[in-house]
């Protein structure tokens, strides 16, 4: 076998693939070939390329297969030779199986002793021999989401594949993947090149591709339409929306990549800019253009050519854009003739959920709780406002608008009821309701927002546990851990403190004929909610054993908890968290042993010396303790809470909490649960790691 | 270019491909995928290659004839070929050619979209056809329909007659479209629109459509059990069509929709059952003519 190095090529042509598979499918045959590849050492580097219609792998520096060698251990040497050293029917049986000579047999001493060891050599095969093996295998089981059969309903992948091209070294690798050979030929763009080309090598592919109008290298793709987008919505004095995630989608929609501009005409621009940037992105899946801070009447639209002499394309662009918008202004207009307010006769056609009933009972429970959580929040000056902003906020479900872009559900409500002349903080909240709608989204802008979006999900939130509707699993079609995420980040960004299983419990009330019993639901959904403010406080970058510290404790106030573990880790960063850490462990694991009733502990009835020194010190701090923790200055109630580890260290090296006095044991069984209940107020430092 | 001109054109275009110039369906149906000659011939193995006009119904469409892109009742030129020839998706753009498109000039597009019916328990992948961003066909590879996995696999091509019409002659309404040389649609269309919308939205009777419904979901059940798959399958439509006039009345709660959806879906499966076991007691007559006489017109080879 020669040691030269090779390139490879490999290109399967396919009806157009899915532009939201793509990202995923090229990682993976990217990542199983190079596995594959480095598992059958042909060395080399694997890259990948795709298009719309293609996915391609290219290799350069690959090798033949090297021969491979492998000892085998036979019989233990005194049974495999005599005593004059000659081999006997063992070691001759053991040289015949392995398939070597006799007198190629070696006497090896090994950690159980010596043997008799047959060398053998495999030797490596041509790596176009190995790939046409290894490809079919791993292409044919690629997975996608949701797969296709065609012809007779025999080969299953995500479109059908029409021609598939490998090369090693310039010569054709034979396979056949989906009854198709594999040859050095590939086609060129389906509409302006799609003669039959002939490649011989890596370049030659690339050069005859973008000869026949197909950039193969996303990259590229992705480049060109950040310039030609730049290029072109600056010839109209603007710039292109931002928006990284639809030039990526771009990119692999098509096999040349062209952008057009097209215009409308600016009297839609009296629309909502919510309403046209969703129509464009959404539905045709344009770049808008911006200028000076504002939405132009031009947008850029994607194309599977570049260029467009005779402006047929943006022609068209513009004809559809024009038609989607004056649908749009239609549904606008239209929606307009009845007011928000009367529209909620039709929510109690909309169901909300089979036994929760339908929307407009929905309605009015969240109008309920957003009361009875703005007397909890000391936000009961905003009645008047949460009342009418529940009342409206899902009127806009039976909207031709929101049936026509159910994206907007929530926006529309809150354009309609400022065109209608509700106030600010009103068509705001029915604006923000569903927000966060995800990690970079803010919470809702005001008080009144922020209350109703709580309403709306605590109530969804205690009837569907109440339900037994949890989700399990990866399975969540009620998207209620989003809901509880949105929960905990509203209560979080506006510092609210409320005692959420209480207004859980409030929640829950206001369903009638749920199947489960409060007592059994609210502790889980307590446990949900928990579990969100975990996932959250780790996603900022909190150690995990400072959140486990804290939410181990009472949490029934998000907003503290989060708090507390903030000044945790601040503090432990400034002081050495460690005696602490291992004198509440002590205390924990004392206090398990002999559990007792809780009692003040007194000091004429101290002992030691470590012992009196300890509740001096303690006493002392209690009081500055209870004021600092009501303050919620829990950083320097930490501190002081730290300051107590010599005294603490001090008492577990000389007493024996375990006297024989009983009330000698009880006083000091006192001090510690006094102790630890009140360091308890902050976080339980037994789980924190040194 | 007119609407009947459009039709003219791809009859011819779809005739020469070897296509049978079906009838439209005379029973309403929502898309020309109901129409017998679809759903019923993608069964089985007998090879079929059918084109037609299908007058689709959606009451809740409606727009009183005031929407320029809505109508309860369009029309779809719909084409199946079975099984799918390779060079399926090139047959499509030269009947694009045939109406006079050149692909070249114009920018042509095959975007993801998938098609399912959970009513007639059918489910294909396929795309929307985009051209210069407007949505002019939808391509599906029909992978399962009553219920039933396919195979061969069978590609249905289905123009949006009225929108290709608009775009073609850039016409900002349908009412303005022209059906033929000096006549607009909405000197033909407009009134219709205009009543099947209140029709479907303030006037039908609900109990009467639900009593409908059931009549014509109990008559069907009798012809299945008397093993006549048509009478049955027509049955079946009508009550999908009662279904879809109850829901633009606002008469089927989310739940009640479930149900009733699985009731359509079980006649369908009953029909498209009775439909392979009888085509395989006639012995699938196709079958056995496409094995006696190769095709000529080669566009399976590909």
């Amino acid at each position: 076998m020669g040691q030269e190095v090779a390139e490879f090529l490999f290109e399967i042509l396919a009806e157009e693939i899915p532009a939201g598979v793509l990202p995923s499918a090229r990682e993976e045959l990217l990542a199983r070939v190079s596995a594959a590849f480095a598992e059958a050492r042909l060395g080399g580097r694997l890259a990948v390329h795709s298009t719309s219609r293609r996915l391609a792998l290219v290799g350069e520096e690959l090798v033949d297969q090297p021969d491979a060698e492998s000892e085998i251990t036979g019989p233990p040497a005194s049974a495999g030779y005599d005593a004059d050293g000659k081999p006997t029917k063992a070691a001759i049986g053991f040289a015949k199986a392995q398939g070597v000579a006799v007198e190629d047999l070696r006497v090896v001493s090994l950690p159980k002793g010596t043997y008799v060891v047959a060398r053998k050599v495999t030797p490596g095969r041509p790596a176009a021999e190995v790939i046409g093996e290894i490809l079919p295998r791993l292409v044919e089981k690629m997975t996608f989401p949701r797969m296709m059969r065609w012809g007779d309903g025999t080969p299953e992948w995500i479109r059908p594949v029409h021609s598939v091209l490998a090369l090693f070294d310039g010569l054709v690798i034979p396979m056949t993947l989906f009854g198709v050979e594999s040859g050095r030929t590939t086609f060129g763009h389906r509409t302006l090149a799609p003669a039959r080309i002939v490649t011989m090598s890596v370049l030659d592919w690339f050069q005859k591709l973008r000869a026949a109008h197909v950039e193969p290298d996303l990259a590229v793709r992705r480049s060109r339409f950040e310039e030609q987008a730049r290029a072109l919505a600056a010839e109209v004095g603007g710039e292109p929306a931002d928006d990284a995630a639809l030039l990526d989608t771009w990119a692999h929609l098509v096999e040349s990549p062209g952008v057009v501009r097209g215009s409308f005409d600016p009297a839609f621009l009296e629309l909502p800019e919510e309403i046209l940037v969703t129509s464009m992105r959404e539905h045709q899946k344009m770049l808008p253009v911006r200028a000076n801070g504002a939405l132009a009447a031009h947008f850029l639209a994607v194309c599977d050519q570049v260029g467009d002499p005779q402006g047929l394309i943006a022609r068209g662009n513009e004809w559809v854009t024009a038609a989607r918008f004056s649908d749009a202004r239609f549904f606008w207009d239209d929606d307009g003739k009845t007011k928000l307010e009367d529209r909620l006769p039709r929510l109690a056609k909309l169901q909300f959920q089979e036994t929760l009933g339908d929307t407009l009972k929905k309605t009015d429970r969240i109008q309920d709780l957003a009361g009875k959580l703005a007397a909890r929040l000391g936000l009961s000056h905003l009645d008047g406002m949460l009342a009418r902003a529940a009342r409206l906020v899902k009127a806009d479900l039976v909207t031709d608008m929101v049936r026509e872009f159910p994206d907007l559900q929530g926006v529309v409500g809150g354009l309609y009821a400022r065109r209608e002349g509700e106030p600010e903080e009103v068509w705001q909240a029915l604006y923000d309701q569903y927000r966060p709608a995800s990690a970079d989204d803010g919470v809702p802008r005001g008080d009144v927002g922020g209350v109703i979006a709580l309403a709306d999900r605590l109530d969804t939130l205690t009837g569907l546990f109440g339900l037994g509707l949890a989700p399990t699993g990866s399975k969540d079609p009620y998207a209620l851990r989003r809901a509880a995420l949105g929960v905990v980040r509203i209560l979080l960004d506006k510092k609210w403190r409320l005692d959420l299983p209480a207004a859980c419990a409030a929640a829950a009330t206001l369903h009638v004929g749920l199947p489960r019993a409060n007592d059994e639901v609210l502790p889980e959904l307590s446990a949900f909610f928990l579990e969100r403010l975990r996932f959250l406080l780790e996603k900022k970058g909190h150690a995990f054993d400072t959140v486990a510290a804290v939410l181990t404790t009472d949490c029934s106030d998000l907003a503290d908890a989060a708090e507390r573990v903030e000044a945790v880790e601040v503090l432990r960063k400034e002081q050495d968290f460690a005696p602490l850490a291992t004198a509440f462990k002590r205390m924990q694991n004392i206090l398990e042993e002999a559990p007792g009733e809780n009692a003040e502990p007194d000091p004429a009835k101290m002992t030691d010396d470590a012992e009196k020194a300890l509740a001096l010190d303690y006493l002392q701090a209690r009081g500055m303790l209870d004021d600092l923790i009501a303050r919620r200055r829990y950083r320097d109630a930490l501190s002081i809470m730290a300051s107590l580890g010599p005294a603490l260290d001090r008492f577990f090296t000389e007493v024996l909490v375990m006297a024989e006095d009983p009330e000698v044991k009880a006083n000091r069984m006192a001090l510690l649960r006094s102790m630890r209940d009140q360091f308890a107020r902050v976080a339980r430092f037994s789980e924190i790691r040194a | 270019m007119d609407l009947q001109t459009l039709i003219l054109k791809l009859s011819a275009y779809w005739a020469s491909k070897g296509c049978l110039i079906e009838q439209p369906w005379d029973v309403e149906v929502g898309a020309g995928t109901m129409h017998p000659a679809t759903f019923l011939r993608v069964l089985g193995p007998e090879p079929w290659r059918a084109a037609y006009v299908q007058p689709s119904r959606r009451p809740a469409d409606g727009r009183y004839g005031a929407n320029p892109f809505r109508l309860v009742k369009h029309q779809q030129y719909q084409v199946v070929l079975k099984p799918a020839p390779m060079d399926v998706q090139d047959l499509y753009v030269e009947s694009l050619v045939a109406l006079g498109i050149d692909p070249k000039e114009h920018d042509l597009r095959f975007e993801e979209d998938n098609w399912e019916s959970p009513t007639l328990g059918a489910w294909g992948v396929g795309w929307q056809v985009l051209l210069d961003g407007m949505e002019i066909t939808q391509f599906t590879y029909f992978q399962q329909a009553g219920g039933i996995d396919l195979a061969p696999i069978t590609a249905e091509i289905t123009y949006g007659l009225e929108r290709l019409t608009m775009f073609l002659a850039k016409q900002r309404s349908v009412y303005d479209i022209e059906w033929a040389p000096g006549v607009t649609y909405g000197e033909v269309r407009k009134q219709d629109e205009y009543e099947v919308s209140k029709y479907g939205f303030e006037v039908a009777d609900t109990a009467f459509w639900q009593t409908l419904f059931e009549r014509f979901e109990a008559e069907a059940v009798r012809c299945l059990d008397a093993e006549l798959v048509l009478p049955a399958y027509d049955l079946a439509l009508k009550c999908s069509h009662a279904f879809n006039i109850l829901d633009a009345r606002g008469a089927v709660s989310a739940t009640d929709r479930v149900s009733v959806i699985r009731r359509v879906r079980e006649l369908a499966v009953r029909c498209a059952k009775a439909y392979v076991a009888s085509r395989e007691a006639q012995g699938f007559p196709l079958l056995r003519k496409a094995a006696a006489q190769p095709s000529e017109d080669g566009a399976g080879s590909g």
